[in-house]
């Protein structure tokens, strides 16, 4: 009885010394792993800075603008080029002769209305 | 067993499996006994302390599975490997980055271990052209084992000084300040010195916070408003041949300074090549006699102290001659003028007439309530103090109703001419983003129905008087014009000037302020040899309106329909108006 705990207890201890050193290892590589991840999180943040700092440099606004009068056909936007929705008008309306024609709802009547549509938004148009 | 073992034993220290197993227990007598129960009392609290142990081992299992205690805490420590912070970055209010910090390599030696100095600074002296060789050789001679060569390199210095593979040098990393806008916002934000310490601007002002935080400070500035604000007047200061100009632009609702501009201006990345004329920030710092703009002020004095109403009048027949001073109108029309006249065409005799009946103690109180008057609180430490005239005479009343006499500086005029036209609400000017819609407390220091009448007289103005150039088609710009005549020496210059426009837009409901100075513009062919206000300022204004208005989402309007007409119309100027004031 004696000799069968102190077996048992002998082999708890080898046991647990093998599963705790086993452990420390681990932890030790795990820090280094954390320790090489942080230093990579930093070049990397670091990096991001100056990439931040490179695309404020490119984006100043006088060198955009010289590249855009060098490069793009656009110009700054006039007042009159700004509407809103409120302005535009629902619907060209039809000529009274032609919405009395249009009145019966028939086939040939809607092929003709095509046409006038197109009419009126080439109008809206100029 | 042993049987030839005596019964009694009078030595505690024998061991104790020594002693015989007692198979009929004797009782134990005298020190036997005593020793006995002393190991029996050393066992308990032996037991004791283990138990103690065993708890505080069980209770720290509990809360490190239970709570997750210690382990954030070791974590954090490995975490916290990179302890050297970077100053905060400078952001504008769109967060674009205005100024931040990059890691640089700084180049040192230790000249214990350099062995031939002459030939090691002939090969660094040709990597880096800015320190000369003598000196690199000095330092490199010098008994010491640390000496820097060269601070803040570029990366290309940095890899060319490695491929020499010289024994003895050394980098060491350090934060560098990196300003990539360059020039566009130097006096805004300043600038840092080699160790990171602010010297000017927002970098010295918000020093600590820049140091502790580690998120962005937001300014109010726009960069694009900016650069248009700088462009402008960059182009009237080369156009008139001027020897500087400055500028605001500031959202009337908030106080916040969406743009500020000072020229001659400086590169904060090289802040060794300014001088005391480009680092000086003539929109706070500087205070001027700001000229015919503070008509504005005079005006919303006389209204909403109830001395004049838009439809009364004054005498502008005559200049007036007080001691050895003459007050003349540069636009003079020799006849009686009312109130929204003397501001169309910018009478000095009409305002130094109304400054008169309102008096000397009415406009001191009514410029102190604007600010006018101390210097104000403001996020730059570059704040210029306004000069008040004391003793504060007659004389002063008459002159400072057309803004001469008392010197304040651009930015003050524009926290100002803000409460004037915003309804009345004076907020003070800040240079940080304050959240969108959001408008801080003000004091009202003058009535809404003042301000709206003012708003009136701003448009009449640049629809017929002297700011018809700043007129920018759609956005409604009120405004007036001021040319004030520089002093030096204790004298007034005639062809000194400082050339002002202060406009206001959308008229209807302001949002936007926009002030241009030019100072000392010369007259050109174009504008017909004047240098005035309304010729110099005024059309920067009218652009930076038309450009920026877009970007910032103000809708243009018809200025023709019924409704605007209406809400601008000044009541007393029909012809029989006049006629009847005039008589």
């Amino acid at each position: 009885m004696m000799r069968f705990s102190t077996l048992l207890w002998a082999l708890l201890v080898g046991v647990s010394g093998y599963a705790m050193f086993q452990v420390k290892y681990e932890v030790v590589q795990l820090e280094d792993q954390l320790t090489r991840l942080n230093r990579q999180i930093a070049a990397d943040q670091e990096q991001i800075r100056v990439l931040g700092a490179e695309w404020s440099f490119l984006n100043q606004p006088a060198r955009l603008e010289q590249l855009a009068k060098r490069y793009l056909t656009l110009g700054p936007i006039g007042p009159q080029q700004i509407g809103r929705i409120e302005q535009l008008p629902w619907r060209s309306p039809l000529p009274p002769a032609a919405a009395a024609a249009a009145a019966p709802p028939s086939a040939s009547s809607q092929l003709m209305a095509a046409p006038r549509l197109a009419n009126a938004r080439s109008g809206l148009l100029q | 067993m042993k049987p030839g073992l005596p019964e009694r034993d009078d030595n505690p220290c024998r061991p104790r499996h020594f002693r015989p197993a007692a198979c009929a227990p004797a009782p134990l007598e005298g020190p036997a006994k005593q020793a006995l129960e002393t190991s029996h009392t050393r066992l308990i609290i032996a037991g004791a302390l283990f138990c103690l142990a065993f708890l505080v081992i069980g209770a720290r299992l509990v809360e490190v599975a239970g709570f997750k205690g210690g382990e954030t805490r070791l974590a954090r420590l490995h975490v916290a490997e990179r302890p050297e912070v970077a100053r905060a970055d400078i952001v504008d209010r769109n967060g674009v980055l205005l100024a931040t910090t990059l890691d640089s390599p700084s180049l040192y030696a230790d000249p214990k271990l350099i062995k031939d100095p002459e030939a090691v600074a002939q090969k660094l002296a040709a990597l880096l052209p800015d320190v000369g060789e003598s000196e690199i050789a000095a330092r490199l001679a010098a008994d010491r084992s640390f000496v820097w060569i060269k601070r803040q390199l570029t990366p290309s210095q940095e890899f060319e000084v490695n491929r020499l593979g010289i024994p003895g040098l050394q980098f060491q990393t350090e934060g560098r300040r990196v300003y990539p806008k360059g020039n566009l916002a130097a006096h805004v934000v300043g600038y840092a010195d080699l160790d990171g310490k602010g010297l000017a601007g927002i970098e010295r002002g918000f020093d600590d916070i820049l140091r502790d935080r580690h998120e962005p400070v937001e300014l109010s500035l726009d960069v694009r408003v900016q650069y248009i604000l700088r462009d402008e007047i960059a182009r009237q200061v080369a156009e008139f041949s001027a020897i500087g100009g400055m500028g605001i632009v500031m959202d009337v609702t908030s106080g916040e300074v969406v743009a500020m501009v000072s020229l001659p201006d400086f590169d904060p990345n090289t802040p060794g090549s300014a001088n005391e004329e480009t680092i000086f920030d003539r929109a706070t710092l500087g205070t001027y006699e700001m000229g015919s703009t503070f008509k504005i002020f005079n005006t919303a004095m006389a209204l909403d102290d109830g001395i004049a109403t838009l439809s009364s009048s004054y005498d502008a027949t005559n200049p007036i001659r007080i001691g050895r001073f003459v007050i003349h109108d540069d636009h003079a029309q020799r006849r009686w003028l009312t109130v929204p006249e003397i501001f169309e065409y910018s009478s000095n005799i009409g305002s130094a007439k109304m400054a008169i009946e309102a008096g000397t103690d009415r406009q001191k109180d009514f410029l102190g309530r604007l600010g006018l008057l101390k210097a104000p609180s403001f996020e730059l430490p570059e704040i210029g103090a306004p000069l008040v005239p004391s003793p504060w005479r007659p004389i002063n009343t008459m002159t400072i109703a057309f803004g001469h006499g008392l010197s304040v500086s651009p930015l003050q005029m524009a926290t100002a001419v803000s409460a004037v036209v915003n309804g009345g609400i004076l907020r003070r000017a800040t240079l940080i983003k304050r959240p969108a819609g959001y408008a801080p407390s003000g004091q009202q220091v003058l009535s809404p129905r003042t301000s709206e009448e003012m708003r009136r007289l701003l448009r009449l103005v640049v629809e017929r008087g002297t700011g018809k150039l700043a007129n920018a088609p759609g956005y409604l710009v009120g405004g007036k014009t001021g040319t004030a005549e520089k002093v030096t020496g204790g004298r007034y210059e005639r062809h000194g000037l400082l050339s002002s426009f202060i406009g206001v837009f959308p008229i209807t409901e302001p949002r936007y302020l926009v002030m241009v100075s030019i100072d000392e513009p010369q007259g050109t062919r174009e504008s017909h040899g004047f240098a005035t206000g309304g010729w110099v300022a005024a059309p920067a204004v009218g652009r930076v309106v038309a450009r920026m208005a877009p970007l910032m989402g103000i809708p243009p309007v018809d200025e023709d329909s019924p409704e605007i007409r209406r809400s601008l119309l000044v009541d007393s100027l029909s012809p029989q108006g006049r006629k009847i004031a005039a008589n």
